[in-house]
């Protein structure tokens, strides 16, 4: 590929080139022979400098008209005057305005802060002259498919992409660059399609297969690989506001890690993007939706939450709803709905009613605005790995035949059952015996869960506790939900009883024992994680062990009082299955009536169920034989053991709504306490309709968004993408597609690329390969003076794309070249090594991520870092220092900045510094026998191409040099070499690693390795 | 020069505290002390907006709500009710955290300490603050800020950020994007959060009250730590000393001159001269943070504290230190105000932790002619109940969060010294005089520095940012030095 000599430039261009020297090239584009656009050109001038009181807001609209709608604009303003003259700038009420020489009268006022430059007057007044062509906000009309440009240069476009980018080139008289050399393509497109660099082999195949098919091969590849679904997923998550934590006040550990592990699956299995929308906003609504559908549903929990003290849950439960529904905005539409909070939108239309319209569909999740410091607030699902899935099944054979067992035949205890009744129908009716002081026992009672973090569970008082017991008082939970005591008739002594509700929760059990005499009464206990017992009020047993409830874990003397005695049990759960046991070990309980007449009752008459009801009491109250309480034990073992599996499944946050939606009001002001009229689920009226047949649910509204008319979706979703590859969106504001944001450098291209998105069917991979196949993308970076002068952002794309790499490849680059990468996919995050302190600094004393805690092992620290733990309250510097968001709110872009502090992480941290030495001893192993081909090997594997000769004795020079440095320091070099966790080399390999590690370190921090080129 | 070049080199100013024409692998230690009266680098054209006051700006943030009727807003009638109830023509049914919403009675508790006037006002003070009542003629104190929030997180957030959910820029932020930094060693912006004697269960911190938000990130606060390197991998790896570290930076000079020269791209040259001052800041921070040359005379000032790394008074004079080096802006955290319960165990700590570092801070700037061009502000995010939160005895008592008051004072640059400035009701519960909102505050410390809060803004999610928000707030008149 050539590269086209710049035409001549045209006198009557050089009054354009100052203009086109300004970063904002977009504008720039409004030549002297172009017509003016009003989009382009206009519509951002008027939405800037006059929308604000003479825009879409009804409450503050000034002088009677508004510049966002054509008719007024063209009408009469209640001066009488007209706004706006087609034709006749001069007739032209604006131009009088904007122009007056009166303080008083011109246009902006001087108190909005906003100046018109002598150039934006011009263009209106240009426009106004041209006829005053108007146009609907062009993100708000649906694309239709634009014809190809016809090029001159019609060799260099691949596709047509290149058709759209080289027709704008051509009109400005601007060149395209090259292609880009092999090399450095092989690096750039492995980089943008895995987030990792090509292998040495790779670049190899790469560079040697000349035939015409090669990059389209290595393309395919790449698209197949998991890398890329790991890569593509961290944007993602940035927009999806994906962490490890709650976000807010204490800032505890919050599981969500399989949405983060759906998401890469998503891109892998590339899931058409309108079923990847859907399944997100609303795979709970979806028929028998499936355990991976209802996992996606975490796009809507992910964002912060809060559970500080004195919070006020109607106030929260705004907060998370608003949050669902910008975030909605900004990530699917590119739309600013915060705006439309608190008043109707300044800039777009879009009104409060829009707002709280979609609001409504967001408002009803069956769950509590507090996330009780819980890593799993409800609703939450367990995801239990197939593993996991398989020993739980194991489990519950094993204890279903043990419970057969147990209830089943059992020729020698029946016999003893028999003579056991046998004297009780003998005895005839029991007489009451005071002496031994006979037992009543009420039902129980339970009131719970009392949700809290573990750490309090037991040194807090919850709910009953501490107070006279009353069964007719109802308790306020911290999500401001009621719960009252429930009678359990059901609830037999003498067996294990589980479901208890809440995971991290405490629950209150309570009965009374009636005696007619003081005395002295054995009882034996069961329950899981913890346990208090309290005896008229006092406590009498405190027991905080991490086990399952099984029979016989404490036995208890009660020391009754004559009369009644109240007895409050509060069992406290940790995570997973919840119970607890009671038995009466000693003194006499009456037995129960309805026993007494069983027992009595000839066995040939009674019905099974009477048969086993006696069995059961007999074998779990009356009998104490050696072989029952055997098979009891190991009941209860295979109940702690399946307890113990239950409680490693992992849960992840997810979507659910309540059974009749909440009533949703405009809120006045934006103000939780100040609802206003009530708003039913709509779509904002700007945009097409809510067709009839969809649901008024969030099945309706996802599907709504990848309607094939919604003007927004499609363009929205492949201006990412691009951002992704090319550093910058067609609409450069990625996050705004209103009339605040930028128009898109390429309308008909965006258009084009958004109308092939859907026509594939959605199809993320076939518009990633279709972006990367193009000429465009395939271009050199090299600036060129005179076309960097008149492309300084490069929004024309006269060259290919370069900038520095994100944190994320950063560091998976370096432990990539390092060959310390772990490639295992998925599961819980990591915490590879930071500075000590950085949590503690920040961080709630009570909090369970106060103390940062490295993990230690290849899997845990040298894992990709989409796999880093993110605590959002204080992010790991290895990304935040490197422009990764904090990942509290939607970030749909990120900054790309260039500072010393990124120079020191570089260079200084030990992680990069392990990666040095990884890479030193990678070229010991592999990289040839003599200093110039390890050098050149090194060099290979970051930059991917070889060296220049001149390259290669800096290089061998350099390593000569810190040799020579380390000989003389040996003591420095052991220093060196034992940075990170990765094995120390031999004693006499220390000097060498030590020189070439130095060397390393060095590479890692070369401008050329940190940038995609 | 050449077109092209002069663009170069504009674009390579486009960074954190950049500088720019270094000659390679000249960067010899950088002068220890910079003129003062350093032009700025980076910031935006056309700021300040007029003349500054202040060309810098210390802020000691009390972190969790110190309570005012306890230090400085003295309220003597509350003897006499004490245990009665708060009336309703006070309350006017105003929203209550739910820690204590659920009370059945708000009883008044009086403040257990002893209060004496100050100054040529005759203004009161607690006895807890000795070292602040001695220099109350040099203060503006504001007894009359409020807020919206009445939670920790959204009401920090509210006062550092200007909104109360996470994502907006910082104060600091806001000053290094529109002022730039008039130190090229070190950076614009620098947080310290140091330790605490009081309440041991503090609030907690967020890395985003000292964020960037939406600016660009270089803006963000740089935290210097007392533990480890005080700034975040400053430190060469063991085994690398600094002239092994000078040889790698102008042999990576070397390599990257060949990449621009290849590229010609001027993120080259940017990310060189990153290079170079990262090697400078290996010089310039361990130099600030060694305090061994300072007399006894002025440690003493501080007390005892001072030379306890990570203390609230050690901070106070490395904020010293660094107003002497130009950094634009200094913020502390001090964290454990938050007494929901035993003011009278942890009130005092917390008081002592920071009463005579701030004095001495003062004095140290006055003495050194920093003070008239240092703005000092000293306060929390929202004020405490009159009313006890617990168990309520002469002795001791506890107190809920209160966004409808709180007191702050501000000093140096621009700001009219020895004055109070507001007035509560009896029960230091409702603004009778002068009300600041935390917007109005903000806009007065931007006021200060020169700048015009409602003219510093930036364009994200469509809006025109501001610190201040959309309402209509003022920098507070009364408050500024004629």
């Amino acid at each position: 590929m050539l590269c086209q000599t710049p035409r001549p430039w045209f006198p009557r261009l050089a009054a354009v080139m100052l203009t086109v020297c300004l970063p904002f090239v977009v504008r720039s584009s409004a030549v002297a022979d172009e017509e003016i656009d009003f989009n382009r050109d206009i519509r951002p001038l008027f939405s800037d400098k006059c929308f604000a009181c003479h825009g879409p807001d009804d409450a503050h609209r000034e002088g009677g008209f508004r510049l966002d709608q054509k008719a007024s604009a063209l009408g009469q303003a209640d001066s009488g005057a007209t706004v706006i003259v087609p034709g006749q700038p001069d007739g032209s009420e604006l131009i009088a305005r904007i122009t007056s020489d009166d303080d008083s009268l011109r246009m902006p006022p001087a108190e909005s802060d906003k100046t018109l430059t002598a150039d934006e007057i011009a263009r209106i007044r240009q426009w106004i002259g041209q006829g005053a062509q108007w146009q609907e906000h062009w993100s708000l009309v649906a694309p239709r498919r634009p014809e190809l440009p016809v090029v001159q240069d019609a060799a260099w476009p691949r596709n047509p992409i290149d058709r759209f980018v080289r027709a704008r080139q051509e009109a400005l008289g601007l060149p395209h660059a090259p292609q880009a050399d092999p090399y450095t393509l092989v690096r750039r497109v492995t980089l943008d399609l895995t987030g990792l660099p090509p292998t040495i082999a790779e670049v190899e195949a790469f560079v040697n297969d000349k035939s015409p098919e090669a990059y389209e091969r290595l393309v395919d590849r790449l698209l197949r690989s998991q890398a890329c679904g790991q890569h593509m997923a961290r944007f993602w998550l940035d927009a999806a506001r994906y962490g490890d934590t709650h976000g807010l006040h204490l800032d505890n550990y919050r599981e969500m890690w399989p949405y983060r592990d759906w998401v890469v699956q998503a891109f892998n299995d590339n899931l058409p993007y309108d079923q990847f929308v859907i399944q997100q906003l609303a795979g709970d609504l979806l028929p028998n939706p499936t355990l991976d559908q209802l996992v996606a549903t975490g796009f809507n929990r992910a964002h912060v939450t809060t559970n500080e003290g004195g919070s006020i849950a109607e106030e929260v439960y705004v907060r998370n709803v608003v949050d669902c529904t910008v975030t909605f905005g900004t990530v699917f539409m590119g739309l600013t709905l915060d705006c439309t909070r608190c008043h109707d939108h300044k800039f777009d239309p879009l009104t409060m009613q829009d707002f709280y319209s979609l609001f409504a569909f967001f408002n009803s999740m069956d769950g509590s605005p507090l996330d009780g410091n819980r890593k799993d607030p409800a609703p939450v699902i367990k995801v239990p790995t197939d593993q996991q899935q398989q020993q739980l099944a194991d489990y519950d054979r094993q204890l279903a035949a043990a419970e057969q067992r147990l209830a089943g035949p059992w020729p020698e205890v029946d016999q003893q059952q028999a003579e056991w009744e046998r004297q009780l129908a003998a005895a005839g009716e029991p007489a009451a015996d005071p002496a031994a002081g006979a037992l009543t026992l009420s039902d129980w009672h339970s009131v719970g869960p009392f949700n809290d973090t573990q750490r309090y569970l037991f040194a807090r008082k919850h709910g009953p506790e501490d107070k006279p017991i009353k069964l007719d008082q109802s308790f306020e939970l911290a999500d401001g939900a009621k719960v009252a005591w429930v009678r359990h008739p059901e609830w037999k002594d003498g067996v294990v009883h589980q479901g208890l509700p809440g995971d991290e929760a405490a629950n209150f059990l309570y009965r009374t024992l009636t005696v007619a005499e003081p005395r002295k009464v054995a009882i034996s206990l069961g329950s899981d994680d913890a346990l208090k017992v309290y005896l008229n009020g006092k406590q009498v047993l405190a027991k905080d062990i991490a086990r399952a409830a099984a029979a016989d874990q404490e036995t208890l003397e009660l020391e009754l009082k004559a009369g009644e005695n109240q007895l409050l049990l509060k069992v406290m759960n940790y995570g997973g299955a919840s119970g607890f046991y009671f038995a009466v070990k000693s003194g006499g309980t009456v037995i129960p009536a309805e026993i007494l007449t069983l027992a009595r009752k000839p066995a040939e008459e009674r019905s099974a169920a009477e048969q086993q009801s006696l069995r059961d009491y007999y074998r779990n109250k009356v009998s104490s034989a050696a072989e029952l309480e055997a098979a009891r034990s190991e009941l209860a073992k295979l109940r702690e053991a399946r307890a113990a599996v239950d409680r490693e499944i992992p849960t992840t946050l997810i979507f659910r709504d309540t059974k009749d939606p909440k009533p949703a009001h405009c809120l006045k002001r934006g103000e939780y306490d100040q609802p206003g009229d009530q708003v039913e689920r709509r779509t904002p009226l700007a945009l097409p309709p809510l067709a009839d047949d969809l649901p008024r649910n969030r099945l309706g509204l996802a599907q709504w968004l990848v309607s094939p008319q919604h003007p927004l979706t499609a363009r929205v979703a492949v201006n990412r993408f691009w951002l992704q590859l090319f550093g910058t969106g067609l609409v450069k504001t990625a996050e705004d597609f209103g009339s605040q944001g930028e128009p898109p450098s390429h309308p008909l291209l965006l258009d084009w690329l958004a109308l092939q998105f859907v026509e594939d069917g959605w199809d993320i991979k076939a518009t990633m390969k279709r972006m990367v196949m193009s000429a465009t993308y395939r271009q050199s970076s090299r600036v060129v003076p005179d076309v960097h002068r008149r492309d300084p952002a490069n929004r024309l794309l006269t060259r290919g794309p370069r900038f520095r790499l994100d944190a994320e490849m950063l560091r998976d680059q370096a432990l990539h070249v390092s060959g310390l990468l772990s490639e295992q996919m998925g599961g819980p995050s990591v915490k590879p090594p930071q500075p000590d302190g950085l949590w503690f600094a920040v961080g709630y004393s009570g909090s369970n991520t106060v103390r940062f805690k490295a993990d230690a092992g290849h899997d845990k620290v040298h894992r990709r870092t989409l796999y880093t733990f993110i605590k959002r309250t204080a992010p790991p510097p290895q990304m935040s220092i490197v422009d990764a968001p904090s990942r509290e709110a939607c970030v749909v872009r990120r900054e790309r900045t260039n500072t010393p502090l990124q120079a020191l992480l570089l260079l200084n941290d030990p992680q990069y510094v392990e990666a040095a030495r990884g890479l030193a001893q990678r070229a010991l192993r592999e990289g040839g026998a003599d200093a110039a081909s390890r050098a050149a090997y090194m060099f290979r594997l970051c930059t991917a191409r070889p060296p220049a000769d001149e390259e290669l004795q800096d290089l061998v020079a350099g390593f000569q040099e810190e040799l020579a440095h380390y000989q003389q320091h040996p003591a420095e070099a052991a220093r060196l070499v034992q940075v990170g966790e990765a094995p120390a080399p031999s004693p006499d390999e220390v000097i060498e690693v030590a020189a070439w590690t130095a060397l390393a370190n060095m590479l890692l921090n070369l401008d050329e390795v940190v940038t995609k080129n | 020069m050449q077109p092209f070049e002069q663009y170069l080199r504009l674009m390579t100013r486009r960074h954190f505290f950049g500088r720019a024409g270094l000659g390679l692998g000249t960067a010899a230690l950088a002068s220890l002390l910079p003129e003062r009266q350093a032009a700025a680098t980076g910031g935006l054209p056309g700021l300040p907006h007029f003349e500054p006051r202040a060309k810098r700006a210390i802020y000691l943030f009390m972190a969790g709500a110190p309570s005012q009727m306890d230090l400085l807003d003295y309220k003597p009638r509350m003897d006499e009710l004490f245990d009665q109830d708060l009336p309703d023509s006070i309350r006017q049914g105003q929203r209550l955290t739910t820690m204590t919403s659920g009370q059945s009675r708000f009883p008044v508790a009086p403040s257990k300490f002893k209060f004496t006037q100050h100054g040529q006002q005759g203004t009161w003070v607690s006895e807890l603050l000795p070292h602040t009542a001695k220099m109350v003629d040099d203060l503006a104190i504001v007894r009359s800020v409020y807020t919206e929030a009445i939670n920790h997180d959204p009401a920090i957030t509210y006062i550092c950020t200007g909104h109360q959910l996470p994502g907006r820029a910082s104060l600091g932020a806001w000053l290094s994007y529109g002022l730039g930094s008039l130190n090229d060693d070190l950076p614009a912006f620098v947080v310290m959060t140091p330790s605490w004697t009081g309440r041991k269960e503090a609030q907690a911190l967020y890395n985003r009250l000292w964020g960037a938000g939406f600016l660009p990130s270089r803006h963000q606060g740089v935290a210097l730590r007392s533990q480890g390197d005080p700034v975040l991998f400053l430190s060469n790896p063991p085994g690398v000393d600094q002239e092994g570290r000078r040889r790698a930076l102008d042999r990576l000079a070397r390599f990257n001159q060949r990449t621009y020269e290849r590229f010609a791209d001027p993120e080259t040259q940017t990310r060189i001269e990153q290079h170079e001052m990262a090697f400078r800041m290996q010089s310039s921070v361990p130099e600030l943070t060694d305090i061994s040359g300072e007399p006894q005379h002025v440690l003493d000032m501080y007390g005892p504290d001072v030379q306890k790394p990570g203390t609230f008074a050690a901070s106070c004079l490395l904020a010293r230190r660094m107003a002497e080096r130009n950094v634009r802006f200094v913020q502390i955290f001090h964290r454990g105000w938050d007494q929901h319960a035993n003011i009278a165990g942890d009130l005092p700590n917390q008081a002592r932790d920071v009463d005579q570092p701030a004095w001495a801070l003062i004095q140290d700037l006055k003495q050194r002619g920093l003070l008239d061009e240092t703005l000092v502000v000293w306060g929390g995010e929202f004020g405490r109940t009159i009313y006890c939160q617990g168990k309520l005895t002469r002795e001791n008592y506890g107190r809920d969060h209160h966004p409808r008051c709180f007191t702050i004072w501000l000093a140096g640059g621009g700001i009219k010294p020895g004055i109070v400035h507001g007035e509560t009701d009896d029960f230091s519960y409702n603004i009778v005089r002068d009300p600041v909102h935390i917007h109005d505050l903000n806009a007065t410390i931007l006021h200060c520095l020169g700048i015009n809060h409602r003219r510093l803004s930036f364009k994200f999610q469509g809006l025109d940012m501001r610190l201040t928000g959309v309402e209509d707030h003022q920098p507070v008149r009364a408050l500024l030095d004629a």
